[in-house]
């Protein structure tokens, strides 16, 4: 990825008064700490999200409940994907189309090849017409060329007319959401803002009566100024024209009252026809603020009015680099709808400011190293938890999880690993030398742990002041660490399950008998081996034949998270070889994980891997084991218990005294694997429990791989909102079916000493075995 | 409410108008169904925006086929007809009146199509905002509207420029999230269906 961001240097126009640490060009580790200061922001971004869901996901059932299946989101998005996908393949085609058509209704196309070429033409254009004042509606396009900066320094005025976007320049600061620009702001901040900027008082409570105030300051810039300029949300091919969505209004007084009119729209908004543009209507404002339709939709097709000039500036600042890659090109087909930023956990707790450069949320990860070059996302893309929310929520499925993890692992080739990361990954692809090391820490780790299955600050004791101490002592301070098992889980099975090789329990329940292979993964086989142990435990007594390859390593995940993509492929190979060994030999049906995380890499990221990698041979052999892998839930549900196999369980008599569960979704269970009744149906009908729905189960607890150790502020606040959620419910036990989700919560509930028992769903059907 | 699969066809009665109406309505707008002009015109008239007994309205209004007779049976009820001129003269005036092209089902949209600026701002400055639309040009979905939208946009003559679907008040919610109506354009939005001509008068 090369980066031709020829504008200006952002550091040379920040003026005193923008060097605040919301600017994206103050260094990120200085946005994340102010950010993470900011207790309005991240209240305001954590109501906001569950109401925005909730909405959203009422407006778009309206649609579907009135017109049928072809109208529901799953469709219209797919849909809309098609259409967005056509117009990148033919770009060419219709570009020319586009500009024809709107040259012969009279506009004037420039095509802009960097930021400082878009502004340069508009600021020659205001220089020929002798224009020093100008009117601008929302356009993201121009914040990403920081045209504001680029003409007021050349000394002409550019007036924001959108609320948010107003106030967000009164304040010298950027916005710090792409729809709701000063969403991190609370009215009296506003209020302040607006008091400060006019020099007369404004209300610090009265939002009717700030927003009352941009009426009356904005009317006269608009009968004055010479230039408008507005954004576009769509370049509609087949007609020339440019579509534009707004509530306020201001977008058509905008576009209508100065005697020139300049568009300024990336490539990536091109598309084919009206009736692709009708399907991004109904997708855009239901995704971003939950309304079927804005206020205002307007098209324009050339200059409106005689006399009137209409400029239509095409950037491409680095888009034209997306498009010829594989992979990014389909971060063009972006809306801008802000989603993949409101369900993002860690965006909640940080803002746009940290959570992105110029543009937020899981997107602005993508597409800043095209923008902005590498280095404006070195630091935000280290908060993506990896939790595939937003992948579940984008009207145009970006696959946004695997493009950040791209984007990291580039970072990691520019900038190279963290030493410690390089010496555990290191390490985790050599089998042996990770045993060895493994169990040589087990021991080491006693005089902390104490024979306790955690470590806790509290347990260090004067050894914390130990420089290389002093790290883990702080991360245990508020979740206990796991201390690792003397005794593994490929210690424990020996003798119990058979070596891969040879079938040794037989059919009780089942027939003709179901032979598994169980894949136990880091976690549960050094860290949680009692989890592995329910898991076996309960197959077996279903009658399953559970096999266990002894030489079964780290799928490689955890390196794949950090964007250590070398030491991945070394893992991954590994992990395919050992199981289709593992298979031939037992001739398993499948192969079965209790650690959902696993099973995504091992059934879906290695796929990934190798095509990209287009390593043919490694690519079909991971297809062919993908085909075998099942997480436990799914498992136990739809092979055992859909086919008539009964749990041999003591079923809870519903009668006061048994324990409560509450279920937390993990994020690879339920956004990659799609888990949902599952768990639920076995902890329901098969255990007869009681099950109380706590709210948000589905949003990340915080693990999020190395994001927790990295950003452990982030990850603390992630897990005391779901412990709290887990509370309220006056549930007694929480289980999930993802050990890196249990071993945060686990260790978050004996810091803190709640009455709560965390469990792996393996776990709790074993407690109840007969 | 289950309008089944949607039809190109108009269906002038029945739930379009419903339909029309409940989503227009969740957007803040408000809306009539009417047989005549002339009830058309009580609508306006009776409206708290026009207190002040005055209405702008696009220039050559009254010359307009369709809507040009409501402006004598408005005078008749003491309403001043003023016709729009610059947007510095039209703005924040109480009310505003003109026409539509197209109301769509869907979303409880109505497509202004105007050319001339002194039309459009009718629809931009004023503080209430009366459109006039024909039962007949009531369509069921955004894509009966899309294939009009090609029609209009294309090159000729009768292009039009600049059209816009308005589906509510003027709106914001971007501080704290608080619905605030009444920005930059109307506060008030009434949109009036009014019945064919040969129908209205059999």
């Amino acid at each position: 990825m090369t980066n031709n961001y020829s504008v200006t240097p952002p550091q040379q126009v920040v003026s005193e008064e923008t060097a605040n640490p919301t600017n994206e060009n103050q260094p990120f580790e200085e946005r994340l700490e102010h950010a993470l200061s900011d207790d309005n922001m991240h209240h305001a971004l954590e109501r906001f999200a569950p109401s925005w869901l909730a909405s959203r996901k009422d407006v778009f059932a309206i649609e579907e409940d009135d017109y049928g299946s072809d109208y529901s989101f799953a469709h219209m998005r797919s849909t809309l994907r098609q259409a967005k996908d056509y117009a990148i393949e033919h770009q060419p085609e219709l570009i020319a189309r586009f500009k024809a058509q709107a040259e012969a209704a009279g506009a004037i196309i420039y095509e802009a090849r960097t930021a400082e070429d878009a502004n340069r033409y508009i600021y020659e254009l205001c220089q020929r017409k002798g224009i020093d004042l100008v009117v601008k509606s929302k356009t993201m396009v121009s914040e990403e060329t920081e045209l504001n900066y680029y003409l007021e320094a050349r000394g002409i005025k550019a007036v924001e007319t959108d609320l948010g976007e107003w106030v967000a320049q009164l304040a010298h600061e950027r916005p710090s959401h792409m729809v709701m620009p000063i969403i991190h702001k609370t009215r009296q901040q506003v209020g302040e803002v607006l008091t400060e900027s006019l020099g007369r008082e404004i209300s610090r409570e009265n939002v009717a009566e700030q927003v009352a105030v941009i009426r009356v300051e904005h009317r006269k810039s608009f009968l004055n100024a010479g230039m408008g300029i507005s954004g576009a949300n769509a370049l509609i091919a087949e007609s020339g024209t440019v579509m534009m969505l707004t509530n306020e209004g201001n977008g058509r007084l905008v576009t209508s009252l100065p005697p020139v009119h300049v568009v300024m729209a990336g490539y990536d908004k091109l598309i084919g026809t009206f009736a692709d543009a009708m399907t991004q209507l109904r997708l855009l404002a239901r995704s971003a603020t939950a309304q079927q339709i804005t206020s205002y939709t307007t098209f324009i097709t050339g200059p409106a009015t005689p006399g009137k000039e209409m400029h239509i500036v095409l950037v491409d600042n680095g888009r034209s680099e997306m498009r010829a890659d594989p992979h990014f090109k389909d971060a063009l087909r972006c809306i801008r709808c802000a989603a993949c930023a409101n369900i993002c956990p860690s965006y909640q707790q940080v803002g746009g400011h940290a959570f992105g450069y110029i543009y937020s949320g899981a997107i602005g990860l993508v597409v800043t190293p095209f923008h902005h070059g590498l280095e404006a996302d070195a630091g935000p893309q280290s908060l993506c938890v990896s939790c595939n929310a937003c992948e579940t929520i984008c009207p145009v499925e970006i696959p946004l999880p695997n493009l950040i993890l791209d984007v990291r692992s580039r970072v990691v080739e520019a900038k190279g690993l963290p030493w410690l990361k390089k010496v555990i990954f290191g390490a985790l692809a050599r089998p042996r030398l990770f045993d060895l090391a493994v169990r040589l820490f087990s021991i080491a780790q006693l005089p902390v742990t104490r024979g306790s299955n955690y470590i806790r600050p509290r347990s260090f004791g004067i050894l914390s002041r130990l420089p290389g101490v002093r790290p883990i002592a702080k991360l245990a301070r508020w979740r206990s660490l796991p201390a690792f098992a003397i005794k593994p889980l490929r210690d424990r099975v020996k003798g119990q399950v058979s070596p891969a090789s040879r079938a040794t329990v037989g059919a009780r329940f089942s027939s003709p008998v179901i032979t598994v292979c169980y894949f136990a993964g880091c976690m549960i086989d050094r860290l949680f081996p009692e989890m592995g142990e329910a898991a076996i435990k309960v197959l077996q007594a279903c009658g399953v034949q559970v096999t266990f390859p002894q030489k079964q390593n780290c799928c490689g995940l955890i390196a794949l998270n950090s964007g250590d993509r070398a030491d991945c492929v070394k893992m991954a190979r590994q992990t395919i070889t050992v199981l289709e060994q593992a298979l031939e030999q037992s001739k398993a049906d499948y192969i079965v994980g209790a650690t959902t995380s696993c099973v995504v890499t091992l059934s879906q990221d290695y796929i990934r891997l190798f095509e990209d990698l287009q390593q043919q041979e490694w690519l079909q052999r991971a297809r062919a084991l993908a085909a075998k892998v099942m997480d436990f839930a799914s498992f136990v549900d739809h092979v055992l218990l859909a086919n008539g196999t009964k749990l041999p369980v003591r079923k809870s008599d519903g009668k006061a005294g048994d324990v409560i569960v509450t279920y937390h979704d993990s994020c690879q269970s339920i956004n990659c694997l799609g888990l949902r009744s599952e768990a639920r149906h076995i902890i329901q009908e098969a255990l007869g429990l009681e099950l109380r729905e706590m709210p948000q189960s589905d949003v990340c607890c915080g693990f999020g791989g190395a994001t927790s150790i990295e950003h452990g502020d982030v990850a603390e606040r992630l897990m005391n909102n779901k412990l709290n959620n887990a509370g309220s419910t006056g549930a007694t036990v929480l289980v999930a079916d993802n050990p890196g989700c249990l071993m945060h919560l686990r260790g978050g509930v004996d810091a803190s000493g709640r009455p709560m028992r965390v469990l792996h769903l393996a776990q709790l059907i074993a407690e109840r075995l007969e | 409410m289950t309008l089944g699969h949607p039809t190109h066809g108009h269906d002038k009665s029945g739930p379009y108008f419903t339909h029309f109406q409940q989503r227009l309505s969740a957007s803040g707008g408000e809306s009539h169904q009417v047989a005549s002009l002339e009830e058309a015109a009580a609508i306006v008239a009776a409206h708290p925006a026009l207190n002040a007994a005055e209405i702008v309205v696009p220039p050559n209004f009254g010359q307009h086929s369709r809507w040009g007779a409501i402006l004598p049976l408005l005078s008749n009820q003491g309403i001043t007809i003023r016709e729009a001129g610059s947007p510095a003269s039209v703005a924040d005036a109480p009310a505003g009146l003109s026409g539509a092209e197209l109301a769509i089902s869907e979303t409880g949209s109505v497509l202004l199509a105007e050319n001339t600026l002194e039309a459009r701002v009718v629809s931009m400055l004023t503080l209430a905002h009366f459109v006039l639309v024909s039962e007949d040009r009531l369509v069921p979905m955004l894509d009966d509207a899309a294939a009009i939208l090609q029609q209009l946009a294309r090159a000729g003559s009768d292009q039009r420029h600049y059209m816009s679907f308005v589906t509510g008040p003027s709106r914001t919610a971007d501080i704290e999230r608080t619905l605030t109506i009444g920005v930059q354009g109307p506060k008030t939005l009434c949109v009036i269906l009014v019945a064919d001509e040969e129908e209205a008068k059999p």
